[in-house]
């Protein structure tokens, strides 16, 4: 069922908090086949973040690992389905079951994807693309407004990996990023995977994304693998990063200072020691920037 | 670009993803090039939607994708998809109403159907309500007198199938990796729960059956040993009802007083 919002959303384009939120450090996405390796072995893993619709669900034992594993290391929630974008109504059903999991987790911040997944109530399940407007980020932002104030908090948005942009779109994605976030005033998750997978697929400068993205708005940073068909990327998530995408990481890095960074592996899990191995890659090259912001 | 102008281009995009490839009313909205073309661009969106979907099936169902095997399981994935775009924001729920489909779409094969109800069901107890669980203490303390009077209520999982063929040995032997039994009509009632955080499932006799189908139902214990009683003598009749409360509170069946 779908609800119209409660209030009028123009009067939220100036709704802020501040922003206030930690670094956490360097995390992995939770995962049901991790579950009993880090409960048993607690690895060295700052944080992790959650798929937020795998723990919509009534109990068992996906809300049974979640609180156990809750208890020893600090969570963000990411969610695949806010569809911030779509012209439907927003869906004030999963707002509600959104907020109560979050009462539950008290993550760090939740976040989802600047994108739209379908219309007439129907889910595609896939993150698709916008046009990048004006109009477009005007309709976003009064969104985000509204869902800021039901939850309470601000959240981040994520860039999503493309593979098709419109003929509508007059300005660059990171433009587009960069209205929205400050018309709505929220945060932003920054891919670095996506970044370098649009670059690849659209013919745009991954480093000119970067530079272009308002850098106190950067709370969380995704790296992850991706599959090269030669003509385009499609962003899989099934392998380790690239070395590519790590430089990219690094250049963000320069420009952003340390920000919270996590690996995203949803496709041929390994064992979790393998992606806690990868994990050190982050830290190293963070490092130098984490040293920079001591000293400075 | 207006608001409505919007809206067209989301409702022309999604509905070239449920179709069937017929790109030719958004392929204008997507901009085209040399290197890979503005096809095959909406190309990628559609596989990728179908791959999803097929994905999500094969890992709800496991065992019906072992029992009709790749081609055949994809070929039934492509064509409930087909017939049920998902509503759901959870991808946990997709795949419900496979069991009538496959009835449907493979009336030779009855097997299909069941075993994919029997799968569905195992799902549906591995996440639902969690629960208090009574124990054998929680009944010592009611005297004996008493227990005529006692109302329960199963545990949120619990869940009666009645199969008519021999399907639940199929879905063992291939969830135990081993051939498959020759498929029998045997008509047989099996109880499915969740059992701490595992899903389980028993086979129930006829009187075990109607036992539990009263207490879902609210009856008290007095009135499922009345039941009992037309088939048999007053006492074999109460020594059976209790039989049956032990093993239900040995299961983790019933969570409250
Ligand atoms: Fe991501």
């Amino acid at each position: 069922m779908r609800h119209a919002p409660a209030f009028p959303t123009d009067s939220l384009m100036t709704h802020a908090t501040p922003a206030g939120l930690p670094f956490l450090g360097f995390g992995l996405g939770l995962r049901p086949p991790h579950y009993h390796a880090i409960l048993d072995t607690r690895p060295a893993v700052d944080w992790f973040e959650i798929l937020s619709e795998n723990y919509l669900v009534p109990g068992g034992k996906p809300l049974h690992f979640l609180d156990r594993i809750r208890a020893d290391y600090p969570m963000a929630m990411h969610g695949v389905s806010l569809s911030i974008g779509s012209t439907d109504d927003l869906d004030f059903d999963y707002l509600r079951d959104l907020k109560a999991l979050a009462e539950r987790v008290e993550p760090a911040w939740i976040s989802d994807h600047l994108c739209w997944t379908g219309v007439h109530g129907g889910n595609t399940h896939d993150l698709l693309p916008l046009p990048y407007t004006e109009e477009t980020a005007r309709h976003v932002a009064a969104r985000v407004s509204v869902v800021q104030e039901f939850l309470g908090r601000r959240i981040l948005l994520e860039n999503v990996s493309s593979y098709a942009s419109y003929a509508d779109s007059s300005l660059s994605e990171w433009e587009f990023i960069t209205l929205v976030s400050e018309l709505a005033d929220c945060l932003l998750l920054l891919d670095v995977n996506n970044i370098y997978v649009s670059a690849f697929n659209h013919g745009f400068d991954a480093r000119a994304f970067i530079d272009g993205v308002p850098a106190h708005r950067v709370q969380q940073i995704h790296l992850a693998g991706h599959h090269n068909h030669g003509d385009y990327i499609i962003d899989t998530h099934d392998a380790p990063i690239i070395d590519p995408v790590w430089e990219l990481y690094d250049y963000a890095l320069a420009r952003l200072g340390p920000v919270s960074s996590m690996i995203e592996r949803d496709d041929h899990i390994p064992e979790l020691a393998e992606l806690v191995d990868e994990l050190a890659i982050a830290r190293r090259l963070a490092a130098p920037y984490l040293a920079q912001e001591r000293a400075a | 670009m207006t608001a409505s102008r919007l809206r067209g281009v989301q409702e022309s995009l999604h509905t070239y993803l449920l179709g069937e490839g017929d790109a030719s009313a958004v392929r204008d909205a997507i901009v085209d090039d040399a290197r890979v073309g503005a096809e095959r661009r909406l190309k990628i969106y559609h596989d990728a939607y179908r791959l999803r979907l097929i994905e999500a099936l094969s890992k709800a169902y496991p065992n019906l994708f072992r029992l009709l095997g790749d081609a055949l399981f994809e070929r039934m994935a492509r064509s409930y998809i087909a017939a049920h775009p998902s509503g759901y924001r959870n991808l946990r729920w997709y795949g419900g109403e496979l069991a009538e489909h496959l009835a449907a779409a493979l009336p030779q094969h009855p097997i299909a159907g069941e075993l994919a109800r029997f799968e569905w069901t195992l799902a549906l107890a591995f996440d639902s309500t969690d629960a208090p669980v009574l124990g054998g203490a929680d009944l010592a303390a009611v005297p004996p007198e008493d227990w005529g009077r006692l109302r329960f209520a199963l545990h949120p999982s619990a869940r009666v199938l009645d199969m008519k063929l021999n399907t639940v040995a199929v879905w063992k032997a291939l969830d135990e990796d081993r051939a498959p039994p020759p498929i029998e009509e045997t008509a047989s009632a099996w109880l499915i729960w969740r059992k701490e955080l595992n899903p389980h499932y028993r086979s129930l006799d006829p009187g075990e059956r109607a036992s539990l189908t009263l207490i879902a139902n609210g009856a008290c214990f007095a009135e499922v040993c009345e039941a009992l009683n037309g088939d048999e003598a007053e006492s074999d009749a109460a020594a059976r009802a209790a039989g049956f409360l032990a093993a239900w509170l040995g299961d983790g069946l019933l969570s409250r007083l």
